[in-house]
């Protein structure tokens, strides 16, 4: 019993602040939860929004579909459908993630509602090498992709960045990374084509 | 062997590629004070590799069967803390009682540890990560440490000689430190790209 | 008369201390992981500066309040979790309110609570002095980490890509230097301010 009492009397003072202090948080995460929950789903919209412009509004197409991702490991992801103002297919969007020069690179894909041109990509989070790797977040790589063909890209060091065809121009200086991106889409284009086709969300007219 | 290959991996980029103290800024204070001596720095590094170890396991396995499981993720800053400052109370227990000699080369270090950015960080990397098997954990986790150990000891070796360079008085101590650990982590992104 | 007088200097000597004489990254040289690695630019050093001002004055008020309270051998563990539940609190804050800056600095929004800063100013002065003084001591030091977090972020975010709070300020041919992005500048910057904090100090006393 006065093992007890003892017990007590040191700790009282700290099991009394664990409460209160236990009770601040759950009013706070009470109070903001929500709010956090609507900032990370608006966040994954907003970036798919820029890249299909025609889009008014997406939709889950399959869930936590299985994508190659890096170091050889299959990577969850969720594929959305963007839907224009009349309810047709305007494309499909998902994060696709592949091994990079540094670490490993997330992009967000767009591609149109065949899934067989890229409508476009941005950088979600990759840690190349600024002014070299980090160069593939620049209009000007990036813009080689609009209406390339998906899954059949091919890296070239010389060539016209501005035509519209499978060949991409390298970054200077950045093969790794520029192979990284290519990869990444040359995968899981194809990967995620299959499973739209499997699922038949891939129509003939592309509705 | 798959598996091997990874593990091996991780252990190598943790320790080279992604060092922690010179990527990601961690572990910076005790970097400063302790890398005087190599053999403090040795003992400093032994003492942090031996807790990263035990705290990157234990946190992992709280997280993992308790925090998500009950949905109680908001205490896991709280319990993370609380953890670790247990396990490096229970490491210098044991310590004090089964190897005297070792305490003796710990020193202070031990206590001070629990305030070291790189244990509660490598626990909210490994979270980040998403790290999804134990022994993955257990071989980062210690190679977080023994990254630390690796730099902490390149650290000290060069300041040990940097005593007798002509160092202006202004910047001898931290400036100078810092200085060198910027180089060092010049010369660590040479292993960028090593691991694919 | 002379006593308030001496209370209010005593106030006042609270707030400044942590600006200059005992400014934690320029003359203390605790909390160095932070200034290491948010400043790659200054609106995110801003942020975490603030953080840690938010943090230092709650968990100050709140170990002021229980500096009587407090058992010896038990004070560690009682700073530890008045300072981790105010840094849960920011945390959810910023990820509400300020997503996108919670997302750049990650993981180290958590790793206040093992800044050397709070800790260390819990014990030197919130379980020592009364509440108001402890509430002035950690905007002052707060504002002088702050302070200290954003010369930095300054010179390596104008050195880094032209910009501060990203606003381009460098004329237009100026070539970034990409090494300020990356931890070498980090710690070159760092080190070279040190340095030139102390060599202040040195002609101050001569």
């Amino acid at each position: 019993m006065s093992k007890i009492k003892y017990f007590i009397q040191q700790s009282w003072l700290l099991l009394v602040t664990s409460f209160l202090f236990g009770l601040l948080i759950a009013v706070a995460d009470a109070a903001w939860s929500a709010k956090i929950e609507q900032n990370k789903a608006e966040k994954l919209r907003g970036l798919m929004a820029s890249l299909i412009s025609d889009a008014n509004s997406f939709e889950l197409a399959i869930q936590e579909a299985n994508l190659p991702g890096d170091k050889g490991r299959m990577i969850k992801t969720d594929i959305y459908k963007a839907l224009d103002k009349q309810g047709n297919c305007a494309g499909f969007a998902f994060v696709a993630v592949g091994a990079g020069f540094a670490d490993k690179i997330e992009l967000v894909v767009a591609v149109d509602a065949r899934c067989e041109k890229l409508l476009s990509f941005n950088v979600l989070s990759s840690n190349e090498t600024p002014g070299f790797g980090n160069k593939m977040k620049n209009d000007s790589f990036r813009n080689q992709f609009k209406d390339a063909p998906a899954g059949k890209l091919l890296l070239v060091k010389i060539g016209d960045a501005s035509k519209i065809d499978n060949e991409i121009v390298v970054i200077s200086g950045a093969t790794v990374t520029s192979t990284a991106v290519i990869n990444i889409f040359n995968k899981s284009v194809i990967s995620v084509k299959e499973q739209l086709q499997k699922k038949g969300l891939i129509t003939a007219n592309g509705r | 062997m798959d598996r091997v290959y990874i593990l091996i991996m991780g252990f190598l980029s943790v320790v080279i590629v992604n060092n922690f103290v010179f990527t990601k800024f961690l572990g910076t204070c005790p970097y400063l004070g302790v890398s005087g001596r190599l053999d403090t720095a040795f003992g400093m590094g032994l003492a942090v590799t031996f807790v990263t170890a035990m705290s990157g396991i234990l946190t992992w396995l709280i997280d993992f069967y308790v925090l998500v499981p009950l949905g109680l993720e908001i205490t896991r800053y709280i319990c993370y803390i609380v953890v670790i400052a247990g396990a490096v109370q229970l490491v210098e227990m044991y310590v004090k009682k089964f190897f005297p000699m070792l305490n003796k080369s710990f020193g202070i270090f031990l206590p001070l540890i629990s305030t070291n950015c790189v244990i509660l960080g490598l626990c909210l990397f490994i979270n980040i990560w998403g790290t999804d098997n134990l022994l993955e954990v257990a071989v980062l986790s210690t190679g977080t440490g023994f990254g630390f150990a690796v730099a902490i000891c390149i650290m000290a070796a060069i300041r040990e000689n940097l005593i007798l360079a002509d160092v202006p008085d202004s910047f001898k101590g931290a400036p100078i430190t810092l200085i060198t650990a910027g180089l060092l982590t010049l010369a660590f992104m040479g292993f960028t790209g090593m691991i694919r | 008369m002379a006593d308030e007088n001496s209370v209010k200097i005593n106030y006042l000597a609270a707030l400044t201390a942590g600006l200059w004489r005992e400014n934690p990254t320029f003359r203390l040289l605790i909390g160095m992981c932070p200034p290491l690695a948010v400043t790659t630019a200054v609106k995110p050093a801003l942020t975490m500066g603030l953080s840690v001002i938010f943090v230092l004055v709650c968990s100050n008020l709140a170990i002021s309040l229980m500096r009587n309270l407090l058992k010896p051998h038990l004070r560690i563990i009682m700073f530890t979790l008045s300072i981790a539940t105010f840094v849960t609190i920011c945390d959810l804050y910023l990820r509400a309110f300020q997503p996108v800056m919670s997302e750049i600095l990650g993981a180290y929004v958590p790793l206040i609570i093992v800044n050397c800063i709070i800790i260390f100013r819990a014990e030197a002065c919130a379980s020592k002095n009364n509440v108001w003084v402890s509430i002035l001591d950690g905007i002052g030091s707060g504002t002088g980490f702050t302070i200290a977090l954003c010369i930095i972020a300054g010179i390596r975010e104008i050195l880094a890509s032209g910009t501060i709070f990203g606003i381009a300020v460098m004329p237009r041919g100026f070539v970034p230097w990409a090494a300020m992005q990356m931890p070498v500048g980090a710690f070159v910057t760092l080190g070279l301010l040190l340095g030139l904090a102390s060599m202040l100090t040195t002609k101050r006393a001569s």
